[in-house]
């Protein structure tokens, strides 16, 4: 007998599920009549909805002085809460598109819902950069059209190469997105008894006919969006990481960035997927695609990413010191201890501390416990910007000006209402999408697996592993 | 129902190759010419043996990581070209003695820091900004963490040689659980140590510079030509008729997507952070730059961007390109010879200021250590298996199709 366990791979879908099982179970969701649960969820969401387009009605009308911002903190929670949605949205694309690239099948349980999810978060986001500009109304001059005023975007600046990256990146997310669907699309048209769905569904579905060409076509485009999607997802923190490290401001001005906003991204966007795929896969019954399994695999991302922020902070701290150079020591300094000391540990527990839990295999496998920690990380990546942000500006180069920035009422309802946006088209998605792909998740049962067939006869035997028994060797 | 796999190659390097002894004459030779120019010249040798040494240490570190991902990954895509890396990796504890000449040396070769006089306020040569780094910075500290690194190196690589070896002996596929466990928290003590070992070796040599990127950047590079290596390896044995029918067009076309893929990785770490740095144009790291973008050096600089990032990206992104034998040696060769250039263009510079200064001392040194580095490698490929029989997922990698 060996000292250690052999552990086999845990099949992807659970239960003794075959395909008409997997399309009902998915399917159903969406075809019966709504229920009244989903109203009530519905309700709050609008409410905060509805509180976003005031506070937007007010900024607009009242300018970006009901924000908090005041000299020296020029900029506050509007870039904070664009840097956070939008790294939510990474995770969407690391599942869709680069676990794709991977051929890690375990993606397809989890993909169309954090994708879903990277589109809702990515219009969070952009509501931010939209809505800080002060005059809404020519929020155009930010992209390069001609006119009699001899006025140009300043293509030098990296808050220009956001405006490309993210809505290169929208688009794209939403044409993945939008690619993968078809083929459940179709499924739910020939589903649907109801003329209304038949119509819309069908619509939507571009006459797909599931023919060996039309999955051909299918597989070809899915592969070339991947393709396309894993540049840009890194892109767009990349950028995003560059509108504060090609400053001079001690803290933002590191070379490190890039690679560690990205990983953060991640860092936050599987929190996010995870409190989401917790609740949801309860309501509407999906223990059995996005199992504990997944949930486990998703937790040691986790793991993984948040221990690369904790070596980026790390670096930082090193090098500040190491550089020698007064303004970043000073800054690294003040951060920990400063003012905003409070803030820094609040980011340095979450993001460094909390996910180290899930090197233990029974906490990562704990559904309560995942769920508790997916929260924290996300707090604490809010933290985390708010940290880069404020502190470096609130004590900058000069003494005499620094100053302690608070956010006003209107700083957090504005945030608190994109959830209201983010939970409205999260239910919708829910309500009218099939929020599994269904025809991915088919193609890894053992049912969609060529080797489980017969060569001759072509029946179905599943085929078990047999793990061998250990030799005696001589040492 | 599913067919096992057969392998028809012989599995066994040939215990009377030629090639290791070949490989050990090389390095002899390599390294005794290095002597004499240790005596004869001794800075020049010095800087020359650090960038061949570096070269050569990247590759085992970079393949230990590999290993160490393919373990806690479950992958099967490279089963069978483990047995490579994981050689390279269980050679390390011995590679470790190939540092002591640098250590031997230190104070010509990290004289901008190890000079007392520097520390010294009253001294005309006070250097007031490395005097700050001097807890760091000092030469004790420094032989500390060598030793710390090259323990964590070699004690990790040769665990999971070890393990793999006895996986293949015994059959027992619990082994593969050892494995996770010991690559999980040896991952991020590598992570770290990397990052440090490059600051120790090649940041430091200009001890007023600083970049908080460059423990990835050095990862990058070194996993970047780490690919290339692993392509000529197996194309090296394959020329012998070596596994010919066991690595077959799948297992390259993986390699020539790796090769790809940490293409991108290098030229998006390498080009983040140039730009930031020369965007900020800060003097006290803007420096760096300006004196490798100046003379000769930045034929270097230039030829990097060309023959590191757009060469190989363009041959490489097409699909069928990345099974091509013709096109997969020429890149890799291309890329091997860049990683060589860029670790002589970061380190050179110092010595050289004023431009491209190649001396005979580097082109011994990289043979002498290159054929010790691969003479190590032979000898312990010879001992087991070229690739890891009995590994639960062989079969799966084995029956791996290309599709067209």
């Amino acid at each position: 007998m060996s000292k250690y366990e052999y552990i086999p791979e845990p099949a992807l879908v659970k239960g003794n599920h075959d395909f008409a099982s997997i399309t009902k179970l998915v399917t159903d969701v969406n075809l019966r009549p709504t229920p009244k649960n989903w109203y009530l969820a519905m309700l709050p969401a609008n409410a905060l909805l509805g509180l976003l387009l005031v506070s937007i009605g007010y900024l607009i009308w009242e300018g970006t002085g009901i924000w908090g911002l005041n000299n020296p903190v020029g900029w506050g929670w509007a870039i904070i809460n664009f840097v956070w949605w939008v790294g939510i949205g990474h995770a969407g694309t690391l599942i869709s598109a680069i676990l794709f690239l991977f051929r890690q099948d375990w993606r397809t349980a989890i993909n169309r819902f954090a994708e879903a999810m990277t589109i809702f978060a990515v219009m969070c986001a952009g509501v931010f950069p939209a809505i800080h500009v002060g005059r809404i109304w020519v929020i155009y001059w930010v992209f390069p059209v001609p006119n009699q005023m001899a006025m140009w975007p300043n293509f030098n600046s990296p808050l220009l190469w956001d405006v490309f990256a993210v809505s290169t990146y929208f688009t794209v997310s939403l044409l993945f997105w939008y690619v993968g669907l078809v083929p459940d699309l179709a499924t739910l048209r020939d589903k649907a008894t109801d003329k209304i769905r038949k119509v819309a569904y069908g619509l939507f579905a571009l006459g797909w006919t599931g023919s060996s060409r039309a999955w051909w076509n299918y597989e070809k485009a899915y592969m070339i969006l991947a393709g396309l999607a894993t540049p840009l997802v890194l892109s767009v923190h990349t950028i995003v990481s560059f509108d504060f490290a090609v400053s001079m401001i001690p803290g933002w001005h590191t070379t490190i960035f890039p690679p560690y906003f990205v990983a953060g991204a991640i860092f936050s966007g599987f929190a996010m997927v995870l409190t989401l795929m917790i609740v949801a896969r309860k309501i509407y019954g999906m223990k059995d695609i996005m199992t504990d399994d997944h949930m486990e695999k998703m937790n040691i991302i986790i793991m993984v990413t948040g221990s690369m922020v904790g070596f980026a902070y790390m670096m930082e701290f090193f090098i500040a010191w190491y550089s020698g150079v007064e303004y970043e020591k000073a800054i690294f300094m003040l951060r920990a201890t400063g003012p905003y000391a409070w803030a820094y540990w609040i980011m340095m527990f979450c993001n460094v501390i909390s996910p180290q839990v899930f090197w233990f295999k029974k906490l990562r496998r704990s559904v309560g416990f995942t769920f508790f920690i997916s929260i924290v990380v996300n707090i604490g990546m809010w933290f985390e910007r708010f940290v880069i942000t404020v502190t470096s500006l609130s004590t900058d180069y000069l003494p005499s000006s620094w100053d302690y920035y608070s956010p006003t009422a209107w700083d957090v309802l504005t945030y608190v209402g994109t959830f209201g946006l983010f939970f409205t088209m999260f239910l919708l998605f829910l309500r009218f999408l099939p929020m599994i792909a269904i025809a991915e998740v088919k193609l890894v049962m053992p049912q969609g697996d060529p080797h489980n067939y017969d060569d001759e006869t072509q029946e179905y035997h599943l085929h078990v592993e047999e793990v061998p028994q250990p030799k005696a060797v001589k040492a | 129902m599913s067919h096992k796999p057969t392998i028809t190659d012989s599995l066994q390097f040939p215990a009377d190759s030629k090639i290791p002894r070949v490989l050990l004459i090389v390095g002899a030779v390599g390294l005794l010419a290095t002597a004499i120019g240790f005596a004869t010249d001794l800075e020049q040798s010095l800087y020359s043996y650090l960038v061949s040494f570096v070269f050569f240490t990247g590759i085992g570190l970079a393949s230990v990581f590999m290993v160490m991902f393919h373990h806690i990954t479950k992958s099967k895509w490279g089963v069978v070209v483990r047995r490579i890396p994981e050689t390279f990796g269980g050679n390390l504890k011995w590679w470790s003695l190939a540092f002591l000449p640098i250590l031997g040396g230190m104070t010509v070769l990290y004289h901008h820091w190890t000079d007392p006089t520097l520390f010294d306020p009253s001294s005309a040569n006070f250097d007031y900004i490395v005097a700050k780094k001097e807890s760091y910075l000092n030469v004790p500290f420094f032989i500390i963490r060598q030793v710390i690194y090259f323990a964590i190196w070699g004690y990790v690589g040769h665990k999971l040689y070890k393990a793999s070896v006895e996986l293949e002996k015994t059959g027992d596929w619990g082994i593969t659980t050892l494995m996770r466990k010991i690559s999980a928290p040896a991952i991020p003590l590598f992570g770290l140590s990397i990052a440090f070992a490059s600051f120790d070796w090649l940041m430091s040599l200009d001890p007023h510079w600083f970049s908080t990127m460059f423990g990835v950047y050095f990862f990058a590079i070194s996993f970047q030509s780490f690919w290339a290596i692993m392509i000529l390896m197996v194309f090296f044995l394959q020329s012998r008729g070596l596994l010919k029918n066991t690595i077959g067009q799948v297992h390259i076309y993986d390699l020539g997507a790796w090769l790809f893929a940490f293409t991108v990785f290098y030229a998006y770490i390498a080009f983040s952070q140039f730009l930031l740095i020369y965007y900020a144009n800060l003097p006290e790291e803007t420096l760096w730059f300006y004196e490798r973008l100046e003379g000769s050096w930045k034929y270097i600089a230039y030829g990097l961007l060309l023959f590191r990032f757009v060469l190989p990206f363009l041959t490489l992104l097409n699909r069928e390109q990345k099974h091509r034998k013709n096109v997969l040696r020429f890149v890799a060769i291309v890329v091997v010879i860049m990683h060589y250039l860029e670790i002589y263009w970061i380190a050179m510079p110092m010595l050289s200021e004023h431009g491209i200064n190649f001396s005979w001392i580097d082109l011994t040194s990289f043979f002498g250590l290159g054929g010790i580095f691969f003479w190590m490698f032979f000898k312990k490929f010879q001992q087991n298996s070229m690739i890891p029989e009995n590994d639960p997922k062989l079969d799966a990698c084995l029956e791996k199709t290309y599709h067209q």
